[in-house]
């Protein structure tokens, strides 16, 4: 699942209608927006750290999230001196108030600058060379006590800098600002999906897994040994049908009995 | 091959900060308080990061030099290790890194200078006695060799303390820093294998058995001491031909006389290491290996590997003397 977090409904609004989500009237909190196959979610945040890091909190609670999720905040940033729509990932986070800082993992090329980040609590137009803005560090915070460090990511376009501060800034232009990017955010976000089904792929249960714990009682210590033998099996006996082999035993434990013996029966080969 | 690399503010003017940054002129430069920062943080995926880890220079603060595990030898009696890099370029799928760190990263210690001073301390403390140095326990060697400097910088300092010897453990080609200088009898560089098609499966983005082989042979050509490092010891069906081609290939090329010693020791890992293992890579064959735990740890049951020791034993014993024979196990 791909789990979008934005300050502003200017920001987020050409997301929402790029993947097609519909809000979920049932939260009130934080306004959330959903695809319908519910891939895709969307979070405003409002602005400022405390707010983002109360509508992770608020979006992790109220939707299902799993450690191959991909978290990315989005929005617009302060910058000395770079040009207004540059877009850059960013790399180091400092929270200008205690001085922390988060280091997102960038595991791929991406198509924009990538640059470092100060998160202020009050707007501010003391530029020095990085991004600004007020929410990164709340995100990422407590994003990374949820998900996978290298699938959550900041966003940022540059909307202001020392030409043209931030009074210069409304609704219509950030809104503007997200839709001629659109390219390169939704490009940052189908490579972090690969990343993504990679992780949701080795953590998923071997296919046949449901299909005993359906059929027999196995003991939480004992799903774990399952899991590890059906796994096995499929390496050492991929033509065997396992569910077949196993089908007239009447208990969990001679269920696993029977993987491990036929398992040590068979020899082993490691190349292909 | 590097594009982002992360920087100590303690090490940010350390000379050999700056030789490495020159090396990457287009990598993303970062900098940071301590390495912890980024490596080894609890939400981190090893097996994600190693699709493009970073370098991250780092200053080494204490624990420079340590005394080894007991059975890692090849006959001194005082025996230590010593890791200036943690993470390997290579991605071998037995490799206990992966279980042991949660960051695929390369962390460098820049400050060679603190652990050639505490390599000069503790073979001062054996005088006259032999001390052996292992390097290559969290990292491969010589890998990374053309940035690290790794070998220009400690090699002369066994040049001058000829009662200490070290061991380059290696599976890398990366030998042309070496082929430069006059060889130091007291430096053994130490090469893995494990069969062709084993290396295949297992030893991801390795130099291949022939080019390792060719890089020995150069590097025996040149004068240098060589380390002939079975281990781990890989079981699959046929492992007795396997090995056997395997220990025919290297003995009948490499020069007996120039090969200093042959170490054995078949595949273990502790038991958490290879839980993490199995998360991260489940579909791995490996893991599906006849296995077995013993006292915490994951390993072969002893019978097959007291078969495959004594087999590997009894070959590689046909080719070399059995002085220069060193199992690293507890079963020979
Ligand atoms: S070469 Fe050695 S250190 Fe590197 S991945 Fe392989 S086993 Fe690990």
């Amino acid at each position: 699942m791909i789990n979008l977090f934005c300050a502003l409904y200017c920001e987020a609004e050409p997301l929402i209608n790029q993947y097609q989500l519909s809000e979920l009237r049932q939260f009130d909190l934080f306004r959330i927006f959903q695809s319908e196959d519910k891939q895709v979610t969307l979070t405003i945040t409002g602005i400022g750290k405390l707010n983002a890091a109360s509508a992770v909190t608020y979006h992790h609670a109220n939707l299902e999230t799993s450690a191959s999720d991909v978290w990315l905040n989005v929005g617009v940033a302060g910058h000395k001196s770079m040009a207004i729509g540059e877009v850059c990932l960013v790399n180091k986070i400092t929270d200008n108030k205690d001085l922390s800082c988060w280091y997102p993992q960038i595991l791929f090329q991406p198509s924009c600058k990538t640059e470092a980040l100060i998160t202020v609590s009050e707007p501010s137009t003391d530029y020095e060379q990085a991004l600004y803005d007020m929410e990164a560090a709340g995100f990422y915070s407590i994003a990374t006590r949820l998900g996978t460090s290298e699938l959550i990511h900041c966003l940022k376009i540059v909307s202001d800098n020392d030409q043209q501060p931030t009074e210069y800034i409304n609704k219509t232009m950030v809104k503007d600002l997200l839709i001629k990017n659109l390219d390169v955010i939704t490009g940052i976000i189908d490579k972090l999906k690969v990343l993504s089904n990679e992780l949701y792929s080795i953590s998923r249960a071997p296919s046949c897994y449901q299909a005993f714990i359906d059929k027999w009682h196995f003991t939480a210590t004992e799903r774990i040994q399952l899991e590890r033998l059906l796994r096995q099996w499929s390496k050492r006996l991929p033509d065997k049908d396992v569910i077949k082999s196993a089908n007239k035993l009447t208990s969990g434990k001679s269920v696993l009995r029977h993987l491990q013996t036929t398992i040590n029966e068979t020899g082993f080969v490691i190349y292909d | 091959m590097i594009s982002t690399i992360y920087i100590e503010e303690e090490v940010a003017t350390h000379p050999r900060t700056f030789k490495i940054l020159e090396r990457f002129p287009d990598a993303d430069k970062i900098t940071c308080k301590r390495y912890g920062e980024i490596f080894n943080r609890k939400s981190q995926n090893f097996r994600l990061q190693k699709k493009q880890p970073a370098l991250i220079l780092a200053r080494k603060h204490k624990g420079f030099i340590l005394p080894t595990p007991k059975q890692y030898g090849i006959g001194a009696e005082h025996n230590y290790y010593f890791s200036h890099m943690l993470n390997c370029l290579y991605d071998c799928r037995y490799c206990f890194l992966q279980g042991m760190f949660q960051s695929a990263h390369y962390v460098l210690f820049v400050n060679y200078e603190d652990f050639l001073e505490e390599l000069q301390s503790v073979t001062n403390q054996h005088k006259g006695q032999a001390v052996h140095i292992f390097s290559g326990y969290d990292c491969d060697s010589l890998a990374l060799d053309p940035v690290t400097d790794f070998t220009s910088e400690f090699l002369p300092f066994f040049e001058k303390n000829k009662h200490a010897l070290l061991e380059l453990r290696t599976k890398s080609t990366q030998i042309r820093s070496l082929l430069k200088r006059k060889p130091i009898q007291n430096c053994i560089i130490a090469f893995s294998f494990t069969p062709d098609r084993i290396a295949s499966a297992l030893e991801h983005k390795t130099p291949s058995v022939e080019k390792r082989i060719q890089a020995i042979l150069d590097l025996q050509q040149a004068g240098w001491q060589i380390g002939l490092r079975f281990d781990p010891l890989i079981y699959t069906k046929d492992y007795d031909v396997e090995y056997e081609a395997l220990f025919k290939t290297v003995f009948t090329n490499l020069d007996p006389e120039s090969t200093h010693s042959v170490s054995l020791g078949s595949f273990r890992l502790p038991k958490d290491y290879f839980r993490k293992l199995e998360k991260l890579y489940p579909d791995e064959k490996l893991l599906s290996s006849p296995l077995s735990e013993q006292e915490n740890m994951i390993s072969y049951p002893a019978e097959l590997r007291n078969d495959m020791l004594d087999y590997c034993k009894k070959i590689i014993t046909q080719y070399i003397p059995i002085e220069k024979f060193f199992p690293c196990h507890d079963s020979i």
